[in-house]
């Protein structure tokens, strides 16, 4: 627990390595705070939303804490630059799993994921109603470039399900595949979740006058429901005929499902499989190209979703793998609204995730164990 | 140096003078090193050393303890040394001079002893810590000339391919059905700009750090703008209001569109200076990205306790966002994606030149597979920790006598 003095709980400067900073007038503020992560180099913020999260950062953590922290700066009547002590205490689990399962949170994650879909369909509908329908297609310069193949897109989608179907069998092998689930379903949902907000607030006309679109219904909410559950049943994909709606441009969300379960492939498969990353890199590359070929989306919602997706995962990696600056004031990788989330998510998660593999189910298999496995075993239980 | 026993008046005299006792030389001017040896209490008693000596020649007779022992220990080793060859048990020799004796010298403190030399050595000058390197800021800085000279010619190469007014309307936008249009507000909007951008010009100039921060900010809004002329070329939004008076398309005429090109730069792109008649360039909005990029960098680099400054750039910012929008002179989701990428790529290039692990590409670090990351080794490799927020007058020379800060950082040149 942070036990700060009430007083003197301010947001300060911390210099951590330059004594150059503090000047004459600074104050000292000393936070005491428990970490679970039992590793001594790794720490991780308390249950509490801690004021280092809310430092400078302010604007991404609600005003109300704002206001406290400026009425308390205007009762002590100081506004000064304070130093900020950190003391870490561990935790009461010294021998306490650094990657547990945790398979609830999992479930928390698939719930979120979930949401963004449902409200992506929504706002796909709502969108559809109002796609300008005179308005000729966009100068597109990989259009001008290559001229429409219908077939395309059937490739994409071949190669989109391709890649989550291995995905999914390399997570069934994966001994954290809590762990891992969890990351990618908290990151499939922000991306289709920032994908609405784009959607939403401008909408491009259709980029082919190759695409129907279904009629445009009104104020009839029945069947736009009727639309939406078809669309989810389906996955919106223009295989299953569940993708009949226009309007979802920007940015592209099979683009996302692409470079995401690519980066997810290869983040979380040994390096000597080389030729596994570059066959599903090639799937993911030649889906992109098709996407484009098929004079589906614009140049832009492709481009905007690959930056999109890779520089989200490799924040939240980055993130995750460090777990060493998760309390650190100049990490600002932290002021992110997701931050809450992410602390949520990873907070037992103390070090980077192993890519060991196991099977799904275990398996009885304790006459095959040899004498040395079963030492281990027996070593592990002493532990315990 | 030698031996005690063999010295004479002179070698006396000359440790007398090195132990600091010379009130004594004049007394033992007849006095030879055994004779120095044989001294004892009652020799102090008397005159003449009694008229000399101040403490009863007890400093010396301490000292001259010291030379006895080291005679008697001299005397001793030398015996044992010939014992084999003499069969003298000839005793403590001292003072005849008849045993023979080596050459030793005592270690003193003084100009006739063999020196020693103890070697201590200097401790290396620490390297730096927020070394100065201005050749890197000036990459930086024409890193970001070139991405904005990149700039204005794709607007150029792009205005030639917006689709006219007529053919491809407005895009339907959220933001556009709730407020109608507001003809001043560009104007707001980049009064407040250049505001901001003057405001962080002159705490850029007072920080002792200037080159490091100054290569971040133009590295940073080079990158911004070299997203901008990817996102604007390959997709051509249409013109966002019926108000645009969109110049003239000079196809294929190539005078006249670098004529245009310098114009834009000599304008700075601004719609108040006139130089902003092209239209095209919407995806995404560059004003929001010197609105935003400039506070963050004024709020940054500035101390904490100036939190008036920081709400009234906010304040500038906030309005000048709204006021592009007001104008409709972007679309929503320019502004929008114009904040996001602006805002996160400050935080991950500071995260990164912030945190020394992230500094090496390692296989936690993801954000080493960026494209740009072996140019922000470059650019931070020698910078050891956080930039401190210190400040200093840019001028060289004393501070003025009647600027009177207390407890400031302010720190002469």
């Amino acid at each position: 627990m942070a036990a700060a003095d009430p007083l003197v709980e301010q947001e300060g400067e911390t210099s951590s390595n330059s004594s150059q900073s503090s000047q004459c007038g600074d104050h000292v503020e000393v936070t005491i705070e428990t970490i679970s992560c039992p590793a001594p180099e790794t720490d991780s913020p308390s249950r509490q939303p801690s004021p280092e999260d809310t430092l400078d950062g302010g604007r991404n953590h609600g005003k109300s804490t704002r206001l406290a922290r400026a009425l308390r700066a205007g009762l002590l009547r100081k506004n000064q630059d304070y130093v900020r002590i950190k003391i870490q205490r561990r935790g009461n689990r010294p021998s306490a799993n650094p990657l547990p399962q945790e398979w609830w949170k999992t479930g928390v994650a698939f719930v979120y994921a979930s949401a963004c879909l449902v409200l992506t369909t929504g706002v796909i509908t709502m969108v559809h109603e109002r796609v300008p329908s005179q308005t000729p297609p966009l100068p597109d310069r990989f259009f001008d470039l290559f001229p429409h193949v219908p077939a395309a897109f059937t490739v994409t989608e071949i190669n989109g399900m391709l890649l989550v179907g291995l995905f999914f069998l390399q997570l069934l092998f994966l001994k954290h595949r809590a762990i891992i689930f969890r990351r990618f379903f908290f990151l499939q949902g922000t991306l289709y979740l920032y994908r609405c907000l784009t959607m939403y607030l401008t909408i491009l006309p259709v980029p082919g006058t190759h695409m129907s679109c279904a009629p445009k219904l009104n104020s009839d909410a029945q069947a736009k429901v009727y639309r939406m559950l078809k669309m989810m049943s389906g996955g919106g994909l223009s295989i299953t005929g569940s993708h009949i709606m226009c309007g979802d441009y920007l940015y592209s969300g099979h683009t996302v499902m692409l470079t995401l379960t690519f980066l997810f492939i290869k983040e979380y498969s040994p390096r000597s499989m080389w030729w596994y990353h570059v066959i599903c890199g090639l799937l993911g590359v030649v889906g992109g190209v098709c996407i484009l070929l098929a004079h589906d989306h614009y140049s832009i919602d492709v481009v905007v979703a690959y930056f999109i997706t890779s520089r989200i995962f490799y924040w939240y990696h980055t993130m995750a793998n460090n777990p060493a600056m998760r309390g650190s004031p100049h990490n600002y990788l932290s002021w992110t609204w997701w931050n809450p989330i992410f602390n949520f998510l990873e907070r037992n998660v103390c070090t980077t995730v192993p890519c060991t593999f196991a099977w799904p189910i275990p398996i009885p298999t304790s006459w095959l164990k040899n004498p040395c496995r079963r030492y281990s075993i027996v070593q592990s239980t002493r532990e315990q | 140096m030698k031996e005690v026993g063999q010295w004479s008046e002179e070698d006396v005299i000359d440790w007398l003078t090195e132990e600091g006792m010379q009130e004594y030389s004049e007394a033992f001017q007849q006095l030879d090193g055994p004779s120095l040896l044989r001294l004892s209490e009652k020799d102090f008693r008397g005159p003449p050393l009694s008229l000399v000596s101040g403490d009863n020649g007890r400093q010396l007779l301490d000292r001259l303890e010291t030379l006895r022992i080291a005679h008697h220990m001299e005397a001793h080793k030398d015996i044992h040394h010939h014992h084999g060859k003499s069969h003298h048990a000839n005793g403590h020799a001292l003072g005849n001079g008849t045993a023979k004796l080596h050459h030793n010298g005592m270690p003193k403190n003084g100009f006739h002893s063999d020196q020693v030399h103890i070697k201590i050595p200097l401790p290396a000058p620490a390297p730096e810590r927020f070394p100065a390197e201005w050749s890197k800021t000036g990459t930086a800085f024409l890193y970001a000339v070139c991405c904005f000279l990149t700039t204005s010619v794709v607007i150029s190469v792009v205005h030639e391919r917006v689709p006219p007014k007529e053919i491809s309307p407005p895009l339907p936008d959220k933001f556009f059905d709730f407020f109608g249009r507001v003809e001043w507000a560009f104007s707001i909007c980049e009064v407040n700009g250049m505001l901001l951008v003057f405001l962080w010009l002159m705490q850029w100039m007072l920080l002792k750090h200037r080159s490091i921060v100054g290569r971040r900010f133009f590295f940073i809004v080079g990158t911004l703008y070299l997203y901008r002329c990817v996102t604007m070329y390959i997709t051509t939004l249409p013109v966002p209001g019926m108000h645009f008076r969109c110049a003239p398309k000079l196809s294929g005429r190539w005078e006249a569109q670098i004529h245009r090109i310098m114009k834009m730069i000599a304008g700075g792109g601004l719609t108040i200076t006139g130089s902003h008649s092209m239209c095209g360039d919407y995806l995404y909005s560059g004003h929001t990205v010197m609105l935003t990029l400039t506070y963050l960098f004024i709020k940054e680099y500035s101390p904490k306790r100036f939190w008036v400054y920081h709400w009234v750039c906010w304040t500038l910012s906030a309005v000048g966002v709204f006021c592009i929008l007001l104008a409709h002179d972007h679309y929503t989701v320019d502004v929008v994606v114009a904040y996001f990428i602006t805002t996160r790529l400050f935080w991950w290039y500071h995260t990164l030149a912030n945190q020394p692990v992230l500094k090496e590409s390692s296989q936690g670090n993801l954000f080493s597979r960026v494209w740009w990351y072996r140019l922000f080794q470059h650019f931070e490799h020698n910078v050891q920790g956080t930039v401190p927020k210190s400040y200093q007058l840019p001028l060289p020379g004393r501070i003025l006598p009647w600027v009177t800060v207390k407890y400031s950082k302010l720190e002469t040149l």
